[in-house]
């Protein structure tokens, strides 16, 4: 009884509920600016909302941080720049279909999937939270490693074209990530002996730059075309597409809630990775992926928006921070007075609902702002370029040097800006380069945890790959992958099973 | 038009602030945090700061700049006028950066505003470790040299020190070192299994304490803490750590060295009051962090004492890059 | 002319980057070797870090990835080589045509006065140039367009999000303070 007030009360309180709807509306917009991120509003409001009682403050931190995960995706769908690099995947299918005209559509399946994925997302949290959070701690550092390793591999479905520039870009990435101090010796890398290089590259201003500022730069090339005219007349999609994608977004939301409750991955590799599970489960789609396939917008959007509810998980069950967002609601709970730990749902099991009930009505909100308020955002993209490209690069410029108010980023921002320019040009995937930065850290730093744990000898290594079963099966999938991208295997396929075009990639 | 605007506005308030320096503040201060959101230093520097402003009459905007341990945060703010408008927000990290090879300014180029709290370290164990106590693990070492995992956080990080603070009263332990990019990240993994024993600051182990997936081995203090009163402290098993104790991390608020001294006087004031505010003193104890609220003189004493003390036992550990002695750092 | 419309290979969507099957664009052989440049050069500092000295070193993960960089490279640099060019394209048409070159120009002018003239002078000097030559519209409604926009950026981002974008010439926190004052005395 007790659990069911604590739960409904967000919904009985009015004061509440206007500041879970404030939190999602604002969310929406911060998230769709690229460079505002929640991580930022959500630290600001530590300070903002010093003073009032903890229920209020949650409810607009929760408010900001679904809207603002749905958010990303606005902008990714109409300007071919994800607002946050959880909407990566999502620009992949989201603006060919905007420029079709039919941004309308692909906003209304976007905004219906985000809900799905994240009422998932919530149940999960509210259902299941202890087992996942004991799942979750089961990642040992070769594990983690492993899973960087499959991200890695998607490469593979991000890189369209030619698959040896995409590996190329992806090492890079890789690369751009080891910039700086390392963080486990302190040793610089790749530094030139350079001040400004000693903090790294954000890998924010590298986004920014590589899909902000480089494809502003690129629709120079046709400023004076006017923008295509977009049919909003139909956003809620039916339900047959809905029933359609009903088993894909049960899946990419299963990878959404546990990649986002693992402490240090969270919504961006979520969606990428979901992306990629897409294409390889979908056997036709009515079009091609990369060009306006609905599979490609719903796989991504179900994925960062069932993590946000997998962020929870560790964080409520022990008060371990799933992803950055989360661990500055741990920091709000402390300075209000609560003490977020393992002990958390057992002396304060409110608090726990209250924050369920939150995330619940903040997914209604989500719904709400998401299908009104969209002849807004395309009147935007229907604005001349020629007024558009100024105020985008501006605005990149602007976000880049939020992240970490820093001068050298905007040079970052600007420099990789120039250079995705020319990738594009050349057929170079940028997709891998964020891929390779978002993984270079979990990369690099599990697998010198994972070695050094076993005294720098590769045969124990192995052997506790081998003797673990959560290691066995990622290492399964890691070669499974592998095996299945090389051109040995289409070939061997073809031989056994017919026409290989019928059945790409299992 | 609106830079004439902007001008004249400006204008005015600039004769304003040359009149007289009783003013400050005049404008907006920047709080410069030296870690990123969510850290210990930002929920502490974000919790006392409303209180500090409040009797100051100004408004401080805090921002997180990150990278370099630090060293990018204390670089910045020392490029800045010397006018008490930007404050750097920071831990202990900047009186190891000039041993560490990690920069060439630390405190001594700052004047201190108030240094706010201490942290205690503790040692805890995965709940599944064969031993049970803090002479259970020195024994298990020993019988199985280069088995036990121990967390660490790179060079000069709290675990580093008290590892040395071991190596030196026990003598070499035989472990493997296994780093991570902080506390938090390392006791996750200390409840998964993926590391055996960590060296952290109380606060951030408490609560893992209290529900029993971590387990207590010694309080590395002269005496045992308030908060876990049944964890023995390091010096009831080995009375050589009592040379290098109590030692903690602490958090502290710093202007650039040269700011006029009524200025410093009005943020000592406001910082002080807003370290006395209940709504603080809770917080640092609910974290497991000893009041401290000391400025002035004291405060220098506080900052030199600990530099002597800490970058020669990490001198001794062979952990620096320089010697403590190059920058006229004395052995204590 | 059999030159291609651009339209349907300039990369406007990631999935399908630019770029040709079987042909090579202008100046794709300059950057790609340019990118073995690169790559080499990263290797072999990436060497300087570490060297093979463990498995768990600093320089591990950046070796083994700068080095699948200089193979990769070098792989698409040799595959362009024996590439035909594509008729009719040209650097300064295609690649980088004049409007491209003068906004690249006008950001990096951006990045150099940032600091010593301030965010908003900057940005405004900016916004107007560059809406001048894209949208070619009246001075007034270009300054109009420009300054709003600018105003709505800089009360999003200064005001409400607390980003101190670099003061320069303008004095922002004490044109703040003053403002903040005037609401305090009025209540």
């Amino acid at each position: 009884m007790d659990t069911l007030l604590a739960f409904l009360t967000v919904f009985t309180q009015p004061e509440l509920l206007l500041l879970v709807g404030l939190g999602t509306f604002a969310g929406v917009y911060v998230g769709a600016i690229p460079g505002l991120s929640v991580t930022m509003a959500v630290s600001i409001l530590i300070s903002f909302t010093f003073s009032w009682d903890v229920y209020p403050a949650i409810s607009l931190m929760i408010g900001i941080f679904m809207g603002g995960v749905y958010g990303g995706s606005r902008t990714a769908i109409l300007l071919n720049i994800p607002g946050a690099p959880s909407a990566i995947a999502t620009a992949l299918d989201g603006y060919p279909m905007a420029q079709r005209g039919e941004a309308g559509t692909a906003i209304g399946v976007t905004t219906v999937m985000s809900f799905f994925g994240g009422f998932i997302g919530i149940a999960v949290l509210a259902l299941a939270a202890p087992l996942v959070s004991d799942f979750a701690l089961k990642f040992q550092p070769r594990d983690y490693m492993l899973l960087a390793v499959l991200g890695i591999l998607l490469v593979g479905s991000l890189s369209s074209g030619s698959l040896v520039k995409g590996i190329f870009a992806g090492a890079l990435g890789i690369a751009i990530g080891a910039v700086g101090r390392d963080p486990l010796t302190f040793t610089e890398r790749f530094t030139f002996d350079l001040t400004i290089m000693q903090s790294g590259i954000s890998f924010i201003a590298v986004m920014i730059g590589m899909f902000g500022v480089s494809e502003a730069l690129m629709q120079l090339h046709h400023v004076d075309k006017t923008a295509v005219r977009q049919k909003i007349t139909r956003i809620v999609p039916s339900f047959g597409t809905i029933r359609k994608h009903l088993p894909l977004s049960l899946q990419t939301s299963t990878i959404g809630v546990i990649i986002g409750a693992l402490p240090g991955t969270g919504g961006d590799i979520a969606a990428l990775m979901a992306y990629d599970h897409a294409k390889r489960v979908t056997k036709k789609p009515e079009r091609p992926f990369g060009q306006g396939a609905m599979e490609g917008l719903v796989a991504p959007e179900t994925a960062n928006n069932a993590a946000v509810g997998g962020a929870f998980i560790p964080m409520m069950t022990l008060g371990i921070p799933g992803d950055a967002v989360t661990a500055i609601m741990i920091g709000a709970l402390f300075i209000h007075g609560l003490n977020p730990g393992p002990m958390l749902m057992i002396d304060q099991p409110d608090m726990f609902w209250f924050i369920v009930g939150a995330l619940v009505m903040a997914n209604f909100f989500m719904l709400l702002f998401g299908l009104t308020g969209i002849k807004l955002f395309t009147r935007i993209v229907e604005m001349p370029r020629g007024v558009l490209i100024p105020l985008i690069m501006l605005l990149s410029i602007v976000g880049a040097y939020a992240v970490n108010n820093s001068i050298s980023d905007i040079y970052w921002m600007l420099g990789f800006g120039f250079f995705g320019y020319f990738m594009r040009h050349y057929g170079y995937p940028l997709g891998p380069v964020i891929l390779g930065v978002i993984l270079s850290r979990l990369l690099d730093d599990n697998w010198r945890r994972a070695i050094i744990s076993e005294r720098e000898d590769l045969g124990r290594f192995f052997h506790g790959i081998f003797t673990s079963p959560l290691s066995l099966v990622l290492f399964i999938a890691v070669i499974l992958i592998f095996v299945s991208q090389t051109p040995l295997w289409a070939r061997a396929k073809a031989k056994l099973f017919g026409d290989p075009a019928e059945r790409v990639q299992q | 038009m609106k830079r004439f605007v902007f001008g004249a506005a400006s204008a005015l308030v600039l004769a304003a602030t040359a009149v007289a320096a009783q003013d400050y503040p005049s404008k907006e201060i920047q709080g410069i945090i030296q870690w990123g959101a969510g850290g210990s230093t930002d929920t502490v520097m974000r919790s006392v700061t409303p209180h500090a402003e409040d009797v100051l009459g100004g408004t401080v905007v805090m921002q997180n700049v990150t990278g370099g341990v630090g060293a990018i945060a204390l670089n910045q703010v020392a490029g800045q006028a010397a006018d008490g408008y930007t404050l750097l927000m920071g831990a202990e990290n900047p009186l190891l950066y000039k041993v560490m090879g990690l920069g060439d300014k630390d405190y001594s180029d700052f004047t201190p505003i108030n240094i706010l709290a201490r942290g205690t370290p503790i040692l805890v164990a995965n709940p599944d470790a064969p031993f049970d106590d803090y002479p259970g693990m020195l024994a298990y070492i020993r019988e199985n040299p280069g088995e036990l995992r121990l967390g660490a956080t790179g060079p000069g990080g709290l675990p580093s020190v008290v590892t040395a603070m071991i190596n030196t009263v026990e003598g070499e332990m035989e472990v493997i070192s296994v780093p991570y990019d902080g506390d938090g990240p390392a006791l996750t993994a200390l409840q998964g299994g993926a590391i055996d024993v960590m060296p952290a600051v109380l606060g951030a182990a408490i609560e893992g304490i209290r529900a029993g997936n971590m387990k207590p081995l010694a309080v590395f203090d002269v005496a045992a803490s308030d908060r876990l009163p049944e964890v023995p402290p390091v010096t009831d098993f080995n009375e050589g750590y009592k040379t290098y104790l109590p030692w903690g991390p602490f958090f502290g608020v710093f202007v650039k060295k040269g700011t006029p001294d009524d200025v410093v006087a009005k943020l000592v004031d406001a910082y002080a009051a807003g370290a006395e505010t209940a709504e603080f003193k809770d917080l640092m104890e609910n974290r497991g962090f000893s009041m401290l609220s000391i400025s002035g003189a004291e405060a220098t004493e506080f900052l030199a004492k600990w530099q002597q003390g800490t970058t020669w036992l990490l001198q001794d550990a062979g952990l620096t890059k320089t010697s403590p002695e190059e920058f006229g750092i004395a052995r204590p | 002319m059999s030159r291609i419309e651009t339209e349907h290979h300039d990369g406007t969507s990631d999935a399908t980057p630019g770029g040709y099957e079987g042909q090579r664009r202008p100046g794709e052989l300059v950057f790609g070797a340019l990118m073995v440049i690169g790559s080499l050069v990263l290797l072999w500092n990436a060497y300087g870090i570490s060297g093979f000295e463990a498995l768990s070193a600093p320089g591990t993960v950046p070796m083994a990835t700068t080095a699948v960089m200089v193979v990769t490279s070098a792989i698409i640099f040799l595959r362009d080589l024996r590439l035909p060019r594509v008729a009719g394209e040209s650097v300064a048409k295609d690649i980088l045509p004049g409007v491209v070159l003068i906004i690249a120009l006008m950001l990096v002018a951006y990045g150099f006065l940032l600091k010593p003239l301030g965010f908003l002078p900057t940005s405004a000097l900016f916004l107007i140039a560059a809406l001048k030559l894209l949208a070619r519209r009246g001075w007034l409604w270009t300054a109009f367009v420009a300054l709003g926009s600018l105003l709505l950026v800089w009360i999003v981002f200064r005001i409400v999000f607390t980003v101190l974008m670099p003061a320069g010439i303008v004095p922002e926190a004490e044109v703040i303070q003053a403002v903040r004052n005037l609401f305090a005395g009025g209540q």
